[in-house]
């Protein structure tokens, strides 16, 4: 049983201010989406919500044809059937492992329940750790926990908040990975929360930004980072040059479709050709782990340049530059 | 010179404060323990063991089962109440519900039979409103096992209140929404969430509680309850055998220190430790309707019968009386000069044994283990061990000698209180800002008194309230060692409530309480703005 859980058009306001406002998203079954945004731009209230941990004052959100939550109606979490990870992983402090895991599976009997139990804890490579009380597990362990837990119970969707933050960067990453994959694997609508465009652009199907309280923009992660609607939009996933076509290179106007007064482009779409008509004088060389962040003047611009490491110019001199074809987009004037 | 310096400040020298401190707090307790095991007891102790001991015990024993099961029908529910829901006065009740820890459990003895009894204005009202007499109705005696239990719990129930109140809030809300995510309803999130991660903080509250209740004196022999505690007091003063009182207070140590250890057990391995990363303020549900009135009535009923009644009771006892009142203004000055001694001696203990808290040597280790067994350690049986001191010395306690026993046997008692908000705010301030101090050439002298000390201070004003009003409070050392004829209110009071002259005893009782009020309100202004999960 697998259906979208969708939010339409919900609002929430804390007094005046509204925290989200007239946001509709839909979450397909197996496919995770990330929910991109700066601090205090509603994410976790979104996500909130979606839990039905607090009331939506315009909107619905459904899960298929079922109305979970409408103004003066809200379904409580504990009859969701929506799993949660949350930051702090959340774990009950006096429970093991195990008993965490088997907290959400009261309605089984005991011997499927340890079953499922069996199954989670083995799948997330935690069988030797199942006696272990949270204190006694370390942040992946817990973390695997958490996930197990909201999984184990075959849940009808998962929301995540910030669910790999908690952990040292070191670790997050085959931890991201493995537990991605144990979501994925449950074919049911995945929700999470991010503040990091680099996790949402590497491990999302699809990628919702909200700024706000606002959806800016929502697709799968090529279209978003290639195609932003906004330039807050752009802003969101990366560095991103703007410069106004008035005062773009004619050699790169041909470049360029799309109708905006505002042209924008990533700085990877800028390559050194030493013989491009477009000259530009160097004044900033920094290395950023594998790539080489160079600043590049002249022409009345200013603009950042991301490059593989190798040969390149050191400040002070001028070299030729091109943008690559297509890799640029264009927003209305005016726009933020 | 540059060696000269280094052995001021070797580590032997620099510890000797502490063990100093150490061994004055320990000395009254190693000293009834060992007169308690070592002494034979003498002739009264045979009478005591085959006649009293078993009713003390049973006493004791019984008043602890109820004393805590009360307690943790007050304390807990009102403390999830406080903290999870939105109520009419919720705001107030969370502070309110903290107040009867100032009235001492004698006060409130007094007052509750006053209130309570056959001429009180409870049966009155009610025989006004039947038309009964006195013969044709029950009603419940304070002078009882259960109402003494009822009288302790009254005064005690908030450090239950206040640790589960403290779990309750510091436990992770995401805990607590990560359980209904799992489909557990609100019930069950209490019994199988919130509960079981709070009841190693609950227990250290009852534990605490149950010392208390174990130590007191004046309550119990106010209520006519045989306790171990009375019975340790009457065998020194009518069998006038302090060996007989030593074997007693041996029997109640071991029983004291019972509960710590199956308190310490009951913790186990699961742990407590939050690793929330991130505070929210706890979103609280808003109760409507009969929900809403009846969280504010129980709230209301637990202040009224633990605090509004009895002292609002002694209050207009006190008004009624008027300039009828008998004179105290001498137990006031007395209580002011005791109270007063007792609090600095053990201000300065406890400031010592604040400040090595960061060095954890053996020395400060032994030196806070004492302060903490001091505070266990009921005021009748610390007095009967300052008495054997004094007893093995070539002087008799009399007058100033007197006087400074008492203050020493306060400051045995309560230095742990005063030790306490100092280590808090020694804790609250990073341990680098020591290495800081040293890393720019300050000695270990010089950085206990320009850095450690100044940081201690700021917790000084509330170890030193908290220790002046302890003092004043104390009962039963204070009767067994003051001078003669030198009376401190609480002793006054104890006086004329055991004459029956409950309205000359409700003047001092209720300025002990007001006294007592202060550094709750202190507590209690503390814990409202210290609150995780303030900021988001």
């Amino acid at each position: 049983m697998t259906r979208p859980l969708e939010a339409l058009g919900v609002t929430r306001r804390y007094g005046a201010r509204a925290v989200v406002e007239d946001v509709s998203l839909s979450l397909a079954p197996g496919e995770i989406t990330a929910l991109l945004g700066g601090s205090g731009a509603g994410k976790s209230t979104l996500l909130r919500l979606l839990a039905g941990l607090e009331p939506v004052e315009a909107g619905e959100i459904r899960l298929g044809d079922q109305v979970l939550s409408a103004p003066g109606r809200t379904l409580p979490p504990e009859r969701r059937r929506i799993g949660m990870i949350f930051q702090d992983f959340a774990l009950f402090p006096h429970l093991t492992a195990e008993r965490n895991v088997a907290f959400g599976l009261k309605h089984l009997s005991r011997v499927e329940a340890n079953a499922r139990i069996d199954h989670w804890i083995g799948l997330l490579g935690l069988t030797h750790r199942a006696g272990a009380f949270p204190h006694e597990l370390s942040g992946g362990e817990q973390q695997r926990v958490a996930i197990a837990r909201a999984l184990a119970p075959q849940p009808d969707a998962i929301l995540m908040d910030e669910p790999f933050s908690g952990l040292e960067p070191a670790l997050s990453g085959s931890v991201r990975t493995a537990a991605l994959a144990a979501v994925r694997a449950a074919g049911i609508p995945a929700l999470m929360v991010t503040h990091d465009p680099a996790e949402a652009l590497e491990s999302a199907d699809r990628i919702a930004i909200l700024s706000a309280g606002h959806l800016l923009q929502s697709g799968a992660p090529e279209q978003v980072y290639t195609r932003p609607a906004t330039l807050a939009a752009a802003r969101a996933l990366g560095p991103v040059n703007v410069i106004a076509r008035a005062l773009l290179p004619i050699a790169w106007q041909n470049l360029v479709s799309g109708a905006g007064a505002l042209v924008g482009f990533r700085p990877e779409a800028l390559r050194l050709d030493p013989a491009a008509p477009v000259r530009l004088l160097v004044t900033r060389r920094r290395l950023t782990g594998p790539l080489v962040r160079l600043t590049l003047e002249g022409q009345g611009l200013e603009l950042e340049a991301l490059l593989p490491l190798g040969p390149d110019p050191a400040p002070g001199e001028e070299t030729g530059v091109t943008l690559a074809p297509g890799a640029a987009f264009t927003f209305a004037s005016g726009e933020t | 010179m540059e060696l000269r310096a280094s052995a001021f400040s070797a580590p032997v020298f620099r510890q000797l404060p502490v063990l100093l401190a150490g061994l004055v707090i320990a000395l009254p307790v190693a000293v009834v323990l060992v007169t308690g095991l070592v002494d034979g007891g003498g002739a009264a102790w045979t009478h005591i063991r085959e006649t009293l001991l078993l009713r003390y015990l049973g006493g004791t024993l019984s008043v602890l089962v109820l004393t805590a099961m009360l307690c943790l029908l007050m304390g807990v529910p009102a403390a999830w109440l406080v903290t999870m829901f939105r109520f009419p006065g919720r705001g107030a009740f969370e502070w309110l519900l903290v107040l009867p820890l100032a009235a001492p459990g004698y006060v409130l003895a007094y007052a509750w039979s006053d209130l309570a009894g056959v001429a009180g204005p409870l049966q009155s009202a009610l025989r006004e409103a039947t038309g009964w007499s006195a013969r044709d109705y029950w009603f419940p005696d304070i002078s009882s096992l259960p109402g003494l239990s009822f009288v302790l719990a009254c005064t005690l129930y908030p450090y239950v209140y206040l640790t589960a109140r403290a779990a309750f809030i510091s436990q992770s809300v995401c805990t607590m929404e990560a359980a209904r995510s799992l489909g557990a309803g609100a019930a069950r999130t209490f019994w199988s969430v919130a509960l079981p991660a709070a009841r190693p903080a609950i227990a250290a509250g009852l534990a605490l509680a149950l010392m208390e209740a174990a130590a007191d004196y004046g309550a119990a022999e106010f209520l006519g309850v045989p306790t171990l505690t009375f019975g340790i007091v009457r065998a020194w003063k009518s069998f006038g055998e302090p060996a007989a009182a030593a074997r007693l207070a041996f029997v109640l140590l071991a029983l004291i220190l019972t509960f710590v250890l199956v308190e310490r057990r009951a913790r186990g391995r699961s742990g407590t430790q939050q690793s929330s990363i991130r505070w929210r303020q706890i979103s609280r549900v808003t109760l409507t309707g009969p929900a809403a009135w009846s969280a504010s009535a129980l709230c209301a009923a637990l202040f009224t019968l633990a605090f509004a009644l009895p002292v609002g009771r002694l209050a207009w006892r006190s008004l009624e009386s008027g300039a009828r009142n008998a004179p105290i203004s001498d137990a006031v000055i007395n209580s002011l000069l005791l109270a007063g001694a007792g609090a600095t001696f053990a201000f300065v203990l406890a400031l010592i044994i604040a400040l090595s808290i960061r060095g954890k040597g053996p020395v400060a280790t032994f030196a806070r283990i004492a302060a903490s067994s001091g505070y266990a350690i009921p005021g009748a049986v610390l007095a009967l061990g300052a008495l054997a001191v004094i007893s093995a010395l070539p002087v008799t306690l009399s007058g100033m000698l007197a006087l400074v026993a008492l203050a020493w046997v306060y400051a045995v008692r309560f230095t742990a209180a005063g030790t306490e908000p100092m280590a808090a705010a020694l804790a609250r301030a990073p341990a680098s800002i020591g290495h800081a101090a040293q890393s720019l050439g300050a000695s270990p002298w010089r950085r206990t008194f320009t850095v450690d000390l100044p940081v201690a201070m700021s917790g000084a004003a509330a170890a030193a309230l908290v220790l002046f009003v302890e003092a004043l409070k104390e009962l039963p050392a204070t009767l067994m060692l003051r001078p003669f004829n030198w009376d401190t209110l609480a002793v006054r009071a104890h006086a004329y409530a055991t004459d029956e002259r409950l309205a000359a005893a409700a003047l001092p009782a209720l300025l002990i309480t007001l006294a007592g009020l202060l550094p709750v309100i202190l507590l209690s202004w503390q814990i409202s703005r210290a609150r995780p999960g303030g900021a988001a």
